[in-house]
């Protein structure tokens, strides 16, 4: 595969894909070039708000209400957790616990804290309590494997 | 190797399967087959009771298998009285069987865990080196 990057000022950021026929591959390549540039329409106070995928930090249900938490701000979202958890598949957001969804491209490092509690520590010093159950597939994304 | 091992396990549960239904067809249900199916009622059990605390808890490694241990203990305990397996001389037996696995699993399941942890901290870093070096 031949990639090709250029400059183009002052139009939206492009992606052409070339191919002699379509496969599978071709498939999955698309499906996630198209799962990079996903959005998300939050609400925060009565503004409404586009989010791209890679600002969110992470998604988290409380009380059953779904927040979206980028580096400074937090947003409401009407969605449930299953929705999003489809939604994301193939992304680089993971499921960490029953009630939180982690981007790992935000991810700093997991350490293990008292009592082997694990503890998952954001780029912006933020830190989210991951389960242990859904440790292997945090493990997946970092092997290069969709979950 | 890895591969190989489960392979091999997956191998082995399709011989015992295959063995346990000839068994079933050709001379029809002996003790020794219904002590199988009692122990696959059993692993059924505990393997949702296991799923179930994993779900609603987010506890430690350590705190996790205690909790794991009463309930499993409890459970083997009662089902051990119900299909005849223990009596009131013997039921302390349960606590030591399922201690052993208990031990066992605490052990395997902290290796891993900490195997995970290194192993995803590391591309952690040498994505920032990736990062750094663009």
């Amino acid at each position: 595969m031949r990639i090709e990057k250029r400059q183009v000022k002052d139009r939206p950021l492009t992606v052409i894909v070339e191919y002699p026929e379509w496969n599978s591959s071709v498939e999955r390549l698309i499906d996630k070039i198209s799962k990079a540039d996903l959005t998300f329409t939050g609400k925060a106070d009565d503004r409404t708000v586009s989010i791209g995928i890679s600002d969110i930090y992470y998604i988290e249900n409380v009380e059953r209400k779904i927040f979206l938490y980028t580096d400074k701000e937090v947003f409401r979202y009407d969605r449930s957790m299953t929705d999003i958890e489809s939604v994301v598949s193939g992304t680089e957001l993971v499921r960490i616990s029953r009630t939180c969804i982690m981007n790992t491209a935000h991810l700093k490092e997991i350490r293990q804290i008292r009592n082997s509690h694990l503890e998952a520590v954001m780029d912006n010093e933020e830190k989210l309590i991951v389960s242990r159950k859904y440790l292997p597939d945090i493990k997946r994304i970092f092997k290069g494997e969709n979950v | 190797m890895k591969k190989i091992l489960r392979d091999t396990c997956i191998l082995a549960a399709l011989m015992i399967l295959c063995v346990f239904l000839i068994s079933i067809i050709w001379s029809g249900l002996t003790s020794e087959i219904m002590l199988v199916i009692k122990l696959f009622g059993l692993a059924l059990i505990l393997s949702s009771i296991n799923f179930f605390i994993d779900e609603v808890s987010t506890l430690s490694i350590l705190s996790s298998y205690i909790v794991k241990y009463f309930a499993v203990t409890a459970i083997v305990m009662l089902y051990g009285f119900i299909v005849g397996w223990f009596f009131t001389s013997n039921f302390w037996m349960a606590f030591i069987y399922v201690g052993v696995v208990a031990v066992l699993g605490y052990f395997l399941d902290s290796f891993k865990t900490k195997k995970d942890v290194e192993f995803i901290n590391k591309k952690i870093e040498s994505r920032k080196a990736a990062k750094g070096s663009v």
